[in-house]
């Protein structure tokens, strides 16, 4: 198995922050215990010493008022940059991000550019009690009007928030929670994305292509490197829900023949059936074999004792490709 | 009365003051009864009327004057004329050619916001954003009566009165949220609602706009000189339903639409100055030219 060491996805976050803050004095930090405390998983420890209270700011304990005073600064002509604390607690700010954020640059007929964003600790793995360890990139996915990024490596969690802060609408970063702090993670190919919003090929392969996204990146690669020997299998990394970036998905599919969508995130209506069907429709005449999703079944998170048989793991992702492959 | 006054501050309207709020009053009047006019044809898919509401909408725009930025709710259509957002730029998003039919940055007056509350937000956070750009961060803010019952409204609130924001919050208390009566909606008085969160706040009758002008000169003064926030709220009467897709005889008794509609404040306003002598009959006849013009030209584009 090749593992690499690397500076965690929490450190790289907190110095790209630091980066925007030091560059564009536009950019404020807006958040629930992100100042004194520096964020419960401490993601902006330090930047209130160091850029002052005004631009790092602790909020009140109210996900709505996160993002509504968020867009009214947004139209102040600043950029915010928000937290919020778990994925599990963005639904008090959904209104907000929905009928406001989403839409007030077409309100205002493209007169005021909405440079915001909100970054939001997802996923489970770490035994979170309730409500911490959901995935809820898919909900904000279907919203037009919203970016919906999802990064699995420092790296690309530095590129996509710098390319966040400029884009005039408003962007959802999730930032898997059980990647904030580790460091040895599966190698990737070096070949960097043809631009902040494309999609990764973290793997060349020529069997299968597997399109994923997030922090169970890693266990599929880890799949892909236990696998090598008997498939030698292509790993997308999605990088971006929405907008997805299907060339990249539907070229490697053209080469391979074969496609697994894997996610964290609850199968049903999720991004792994957005993804099969643009397949469908645009590469069908690519595909060897069918098309098929591994992700966890509807039903809501559940006690962390149990979160192991709940989570797709790496011996799900080999098995899956082995039945593919067969 | 909580608010106090502030004498470098005008705030008993001059004669001239009164001639120009009767002026935009009728002007207002002039344009709700064209849009009312314009659905019941079908040119306008819908219209919010604010037929009851203009002494309250012209008095506190006029003291507040034009420098701070307003975050309305969708029926401030007084505020709006007077903000210079012309009445065929008003009608455009009811007859459903855009989201906003004017320029809310060049009038300071920003889009009608159809989810309820959801301005009071983006009001403090402009306000908050503004004071750190060093820019006027005096902001003022719309809501019915209904609205208030809406989480980000209290959340605004807190908001403000933590960040003392120079937020003032205008609200026009209509007694009606559609069909749910005020004393349905609250066990409090708006105004005391405020203060619980820390905010000053005063609630007056909003049938005379003199009254108005006067209460909210002293509390935009407030929120100048304290950089706090403040709340009017203004009791006004609905003369038509909520919307034109509303009929209040289904649930309004008879008697409260004739009190409403016996107390209107136009034509009060109007008999006002002109026992005053302040308006003479040539004045009504001018303004009124204007308006038949003003209408005839929101015919002949939207019919």
């Amino acid at each position: 198995m090749t593992t690499v060491q690397s500076t965690s996805l929490a450190d790289r976050i907190n110095t790209t922050l630091a980066d925007l803050l030091e560059e564009d004095p536009r950019v404020l930090l807006l958040g629930e215990d992100i100042g004194r405390l520096g964020g419960v998983f401490r993601v902006t420890r330090g930047l209130r010493e160091r850029f002052g209270a005004d631009r790092v700011r602790d909020s009140l304990l109210a996900e709505s008022s996160i993002i509504g005073q968020a867009v009214g600064m947004a139209m102040s002509g600043l950029v915010p940059v928000c937290e919020i604390q778990f994925d599990g607690f963005s639904y008090p700010a959904v209104n907000q991000l929905v009928t406001q954020a989403a839409r007030i640059g077409d309100r205002c007929n493209g007169q005021v550019t909405v440079n915001l964003v909100v970054r939001i600790p997802t996923g489970g793995g770490f035994r979170g009690v309730e409500h911490h360890s959901e995935s809820n990139d898919a909900l904000f996915a279907r919203v037009p009007g919203i970016s919906v990024a999802c990064p699995s490596t420092g790296e690309d969690a530095a590129q996509i928030l710098r390319h966040a802060v400029t884009l005039g609408s408003p962007v959802v970063m999730y930032e898997p929670i059980r990647l904030y702090w580790r460091r040895d993670t599966p190698a990737r190919a070096p070949e960097p994305a043809r631009s902040p919003t494309a999609a990764r090929v973290v793997r060349r392969g020529t069997d299968l292509t597997v399109a994923t996204y997030g922090a169970i990146s890693h266990e599929v690669l880890q799949a892909a490197h236990a696998l090598s020997a008997e498939v030698d299998v292509e790993v997308v990394d999605l990088r971006w829900v929405a907008p997805l970036d299907l060339d990249t998905v539907l070229e490697s599919v053209a080469r391979t023949g074969r496609l697994l969508i894997v996610h964290e995130g609850s199968k049903d209506v999720g991004i792994g059936a957005e993804v099969a069907a643009a397949v469908a429709e645009h590469g069908f005449d690519s595909l060897r074999a069918p098309i098929r999703r591994l992700a966890p079944a509807r039903r809501g998170y559940p006690p962390a004792d149990f979160e192991a048989e709940y989570l797709i793991g790496v011996q799900d992702i080999k098995d899956e490709v082995l039945v593919m492959t067969r | 009365m909580v608010l106090k006054s502030e004498s470098e501050c005008a705030t008993v309207p001059d004669d001239g003051t009164r001639r120009s709020m009767l002026r935009h009053m009728l002007v207002a009047r002039g344009v709700d009864e064209e849009a009312c006019q314009l659905q019941k044809h079908g040119a306008l898919d819908l219209w919010p009327s604010c037929q009851g509401q203009e002494a309250a909408q012209v008095g506190s725009a006029l003291a507040v004057g034009p420098d701070p930025t307003v975050f309305p709710s969708y029926r401030e259509h007084a505020v709006a004329l007077m903000r210079h957002v012309a009445a065929d730029e008003l009608f455009a998003q009811w007859a459903g050619r855009t989201f906003c039919g004017w320029d809310p940055f060049r009038s300071r007056f920003f889009p009608y916001t159809m989810v309820l509350a959801a301005q009071t937000l983006h009001a403090v956070g402009y306000s908050i954003g503004q004071r750190l750009q060093g820019r006027e961060d005096f902001v003022v803010v719309y809501i019915g009566d209904g609205a208030t019952s809406e989480g980000d409204m209290s959340e605004a609130m807190n908001l403000a009165a933590v960040e003392s924001a120079a937020v003032l919050f205008m609200c026009q208390n209509n007694g009606w949220a559609i069909s749910k009566p005020a004393a349905e909606q609250m066990r409090t008085s708006l105004a005391e609602r405020a203060r619980g969160f820390g905010i000053e706040s005063v609630r007056i009758h909003g049938q005379d706009p003199e009254t108005v002008f006067s209460t909210s000169s002293r509390a935009a003064a407030h929120v100048r000189t304290e950089r706090a926030p403040a709340l009017v709220e203004i009791l006004v009467d609905r003369i038509r339903g909520h919307s034109t897709a509303d009929s209040q005889e289904v649930y309004r008794s008879a008697d409260d639409i004739a009190r409403a509609r016996a107390a209107d404040p136009v034509s009060a306003y109007a008999a006002r100055l002109s026992r005053l002598g302040l308006v003479d009959p040539a004045w009504l006849d001018a303004v009124d030219a204007e308006v038949r013009e003003l209408r005839e030209r929101l015919v002949k584009e939207y019919a």
